[in-house]
């Protein structure tokens, strides 16, 4: 008996107005998964959310959750689903019943002081000391910190976090992420998050999803570079980086489109390995540990722009990477994809 | 969360409490008479000094409204009102003959006066009334009219037709306040100029003056400058709903002679106001 | 000039004395606006609060409506309600001419495009995020409009507030459905028009500020009300 996928998305197109801000072919979540979304504002990251999380309904398509048909407000879905906007965000009321809200919805209950103040400690809070302030006299970590624990005291199935670390201070910000992850492993809530935090998405995400002009593509760690792209000395196309190399790429379609460059791979050495392979000097800033594949990603900057690359552990430490060093990443040009 | 709920009973509780406190005054105990009257008969205070004698004598209380004459013709003929009491003696005639209203009986009188600046620029001090409005145009005196079709104003408009003069509309020197006889005053005063006024109202503008007034009584005296005050009770045949014989107690009374007597007796800086002249 | 000294001198003692006539009048005003703003915020909260939270057809044009409702003239208002109250108008009847519920009928119509317009904005000015906390937390639409409701409470209470100064300080409707009659419906703002046009600027003056003090203080009990919730 197979458990159908969290969600499963077919079809989907959003419109506000004449304006097509989302168009997905076939999307599926597994349940318990943790999905990153990755994307340039504008995206419609923030919208995939919305729809995921039920507050809007897509123009065209359907979204399925848990096998079924779900709309806003649908009872199969609504005490399941929970999601945290941008900005932190609170009800004109206090702390407590911030928290208390989705509680009451579900019929309260004796123990609800008692559940509320979990939540809070959840997201390092003390019940004591927080629980009478209003909603103004919070700092903007502490109020989406709040805003969290509302949403893990109902214990939901789904958690949609729309930017969480994005406007807090970094503090608010760890704790928020630690919550987040340990919703997931008591619960085995599926959590969706959409994030800059390149570094914690590709650390924790079992996916991650990129969004670009309201398309979805790549499931995987691709590398993304934007234009303007131009014409280079020697007649071919692609960009000039900060540190003077040029990042050689296919004929684009047009000025504006985006480059997908997959298959990049890295050496000490920098000898290009064959006619087509183009080879770009960088430094390591980074190394990154996914937690659930157990890969190793390292971070490298070449001139202005970041490149993830995704090394097996093994041959990691046999040519020793480290950040700070110098390393040479290859990729074929003719084999950039466009979006 | 109980704390909540008891501090919004409590509010809601006094909240209706006050309100409750305040239904016996919605409630009118005892008979009412509305009447409509003039803001020139109202501003000298007679009405003020009548009324709880008639409630006293009678039982009746006494409510009036005061705007300007046509209005209060208007109420009258709308029936929102059972006794007018006004002094307009040409439309009133028609209102009863288009009969709008019963019974019209005189009660009293004064008379109209000119009255403008100590200093008199256009010595008009004196003079009979026709040659005092002609003397104003010529010098093109500020002149200050009602302006308000009240009966006041009527008085005004055919007293410049009896001094064979056009009615002044657009000229400078004549300004249309619009509005009631004391501020009609104060606004000649303002202007440095003449207007028209009944004595009561002169009187009690001295009054209001502690007895030092900037614009003096000038012209005076002259027949045509009567004003005769009446109560007419509204038609019950016109409305049903009119209270014609509260309306006729008050006529009676009005008429009779202790009223009359506190007519004559009515004074301001010892001063009489109106002559009672009720046949 | 002198008058207005004057005029602050006469206010104080007018209040301290009991002058029976000033305390009359304070009170015909308070009862009467007070009946006219409960009036006004238990129909127009609701029909402003739908106006600004439902999307449909005529939305606009209805709103535009509200809003120049909101420029009425009190005379024109008063001349409007005098024609229905009057012996033989369509109410006359209820022989409400003349009388305190005769205004605060009027004082209603004068109150309420302001409290359906201004609930209206207040709650097109929620932030979208509350919508998506509120739905996040699992409410079902009714849960939704009501909590929307009670989150615009503080705007939807200035639009209240601004309604109740309104109805407090106009003469045209108390004037000319009230008739300013001594002890009965003669109001603050008539026996300021009153007095005035006696060319008593002292009084006038002092009554405006007893009439100022009463809006003070119902506006002080207003923000204690608003800090507590």
């Amino acid at each position: 008996m197979k458990t159908p996928p969290v969600y499963e998305i077919t079809n989907l197109k959003h419109s506000y107005g004449r304006q097509t801000v989302l168009s997905i072919d076939h999307l599926i979540v597994r349940p318990a998964s943790i999905v990153g979304l990755l994307g340039p504002n504008g995206s419609g990251k923030s919208t995939l959310l919305r729809l995921l999380g039920l507050i809007e309904k897509p123009t065209h398509g359907t979204v399925l959750f848990n096998g079924l048909v779900v709309e806003p407000f649908s009872d199969a879905a609504r005490f399941l689903i929970t999601m945290l906007p941008q900005e932190p965000f609170l009800m004109k009321r206090s702390v407590y019943r911030n928290v208390a809200y989705g509680l009451k919805l579900r019929g309260g209950g004796r123990d609800m002081p008692a559940r509320v103040n979990e939540a809070l400690a959840l997201v390092g809070l003390d019940g004591a000391r927080f629980a009478r302030r209003p909603w103004y006299a919070l700092s903007g970590g502490e109020a989406q910190r709040v805003a969290l624990a509302a949403r893990l005291a109902l214990k939901p199935k789904v958690l949609l976090l729309d930017e969480p670390t994005a406007s807090v201070d970094a503090a608010s910000a760890q704790l928020i992420r630690e919550a987040s992850l340990q919703a997931r492993e008591e619960l085995d809530t599926t959590l969706i998050v959409a994030s800059h935090d390149l570094q914690w998405i590709y650390e924790v995400c079992d996916e991650v999803l990129h969004l670009f002009n309201g398309r979805m593509f790549g499931i995987g760690h691709e590398n993304i570079v934007f234009g303007p792209w131009v014409e280079l000395e020697t007649g071919r196309c692609g960009k000039m980086l900060a540190d003077r190399q040029q990042l050689l790429v296919s004929s684009p379609p047009d000025h504006e489109a985006a480059a997908v460059i997959a298959e990049l791979s890295i050496s000490q050495k920098g000898t290009p390995r064959d006619a087509d392979d183009w080879v770009l000097q960088g430094t390591v800033t980074r190394l990154n540990l996914a937690r659930s594949t157990g890969k190793l990603y390292a971070t490298i900057l070449v001139g202005d722009q970041t490149f993830t690359v995704q090394q097996n552990l093994e041959p990691a430490t046999e040519q020793t990477i480290f950040p700070g060093k110098t390393v040479f990443i290859h990729y074929f040009p003719n084999q950039v994809q466009w979006i | 969360m109980i704390n909540k709920t008891k501090n919004m009973l409590l509010m809601a509780s006094i909240f209706c409490l006050t309100l409750c406190l305040a239904l016996p005054l919605w409630a009118e105990a005892g008979q009412t008479l509305l009447m409509a009257t003039t803001t020139s008969t109202d501003n000298t205070g007679l009405l003020d000094e009548l009324a709880p004698v008639f409630q006293k004598d009678t039982g009746i209380e006494l409510k009036w409204t005061a705007t300007g004459t046509g209005k209060a013709l208007k109420l009258g003929q709308n029936c929102d009102v059972d006794i007018l009491m006004v002094h307009a003696p040409a439309a009133e005639k028609k209102f009863v003959a288009d009969g709008f209203g019963s019974d019209r009986r005189e009660i009293m009188y004064n008379d109209f006066v000119i009255i403008g600046p100590q200093s008199d620029p256009a010595k008009i001090k004196g003079k009979a009334i026709k040659a005092a409005l002609q003397t104003v145009k010529a010098q093109q005196a500020p002149f200050v009219s009602r302006g308000d079709n009240s009966g006041t104003h009527k008085k005004e408009l055919s007293l410049w037709k009896a001094a064979d003069l056009p009615i002044p509309e657009k000229e400078g020197w004549y300004i249309q306040t619009g509005q009631g006889m004391l501020a009609t005053i104060n606004i000649a005063a303002e202007r440095n100029g003449y207007t028209m006024t009944d004595r009561g109202t002169y009187i009690k503008y001295e009054a209001n003056m502690g007895g030092k007034p900037p614009l003096k009584m000038l012209v005076e005296g002259d027949a045509v400058l009567l004003n005769q005050y009446s109560v007419i009770a509204i038609a019950p045949k016109h409305c049903a709903k009119a209270q014609y014989d509260l309306a006729m107690q008050f006529v009676q009374w009005i008429t009779g002679e202790k009223a009359q007597t506190q007519i004559r007796e009515f004074k301001l800086l010892n001063k009489q106001l109106f002559t009672p002249n009720a046949k | 000039m002198e008058f207005i000294l004057d005029g602050f001198w006469q206010a104080i003692r007018l209040l301290i004395s009991g002058n029976p006539e000033t305390y009359s009048a304070i009170l015909a005003t308070v009862m009467v606006s007070s009946y006219s703003i409960v009036c006004s915020l238990l129909v127009g909260i609701p029909l402003g609060f739908c106006l600004g939270y439902y999307d449909f057809k005529g939305k606009k044009p209805i709103r535009t409506v509200v809003d120049t409702l909101m420029a009425l003239p009190t005379v024109f208002i008063g001349l409007l309600v005098y024609a229905f109250l009057t012996s033989r108008g369509p109410l006359g009847n209820f022989e409400l001419l003349f009388t305190l519920p005769g205004i605060a009928i009027g004082q209603t119509i004068l109150a309420l495009p302001i409290v359906i317009g201004l609930t209206a904005t207040a709650v097109e000015s929620m932030d979208a995020k509350l919508r998506i906390t509120i739905m996040s937390m699992g409410a079902n639409r009714r849960q939704l409009f009501v909590s929307t409701l009670w989150e615009s409470r503080h705007a939807i209470l200035a639009g209240g507030i601004a309604a109740y100064g309104r109805v407090m300080t106009e003469v045209g409707i108390s004037m000319m459905v009230g008739g300013n009659i001594k002890w009965h419906t003669r109001t603050i703002t008539t026996a300021i028009a009153l007095e005035t046009n006696k060319g008593q600027f002292g009084m006038g003056v002092a009554l405006g500020l007893v009439l100022l003090m009463i809006a003070f203080c119902v506006n002080a009990s207003v923000a204690l009300l608003r800090r507590r919730y």
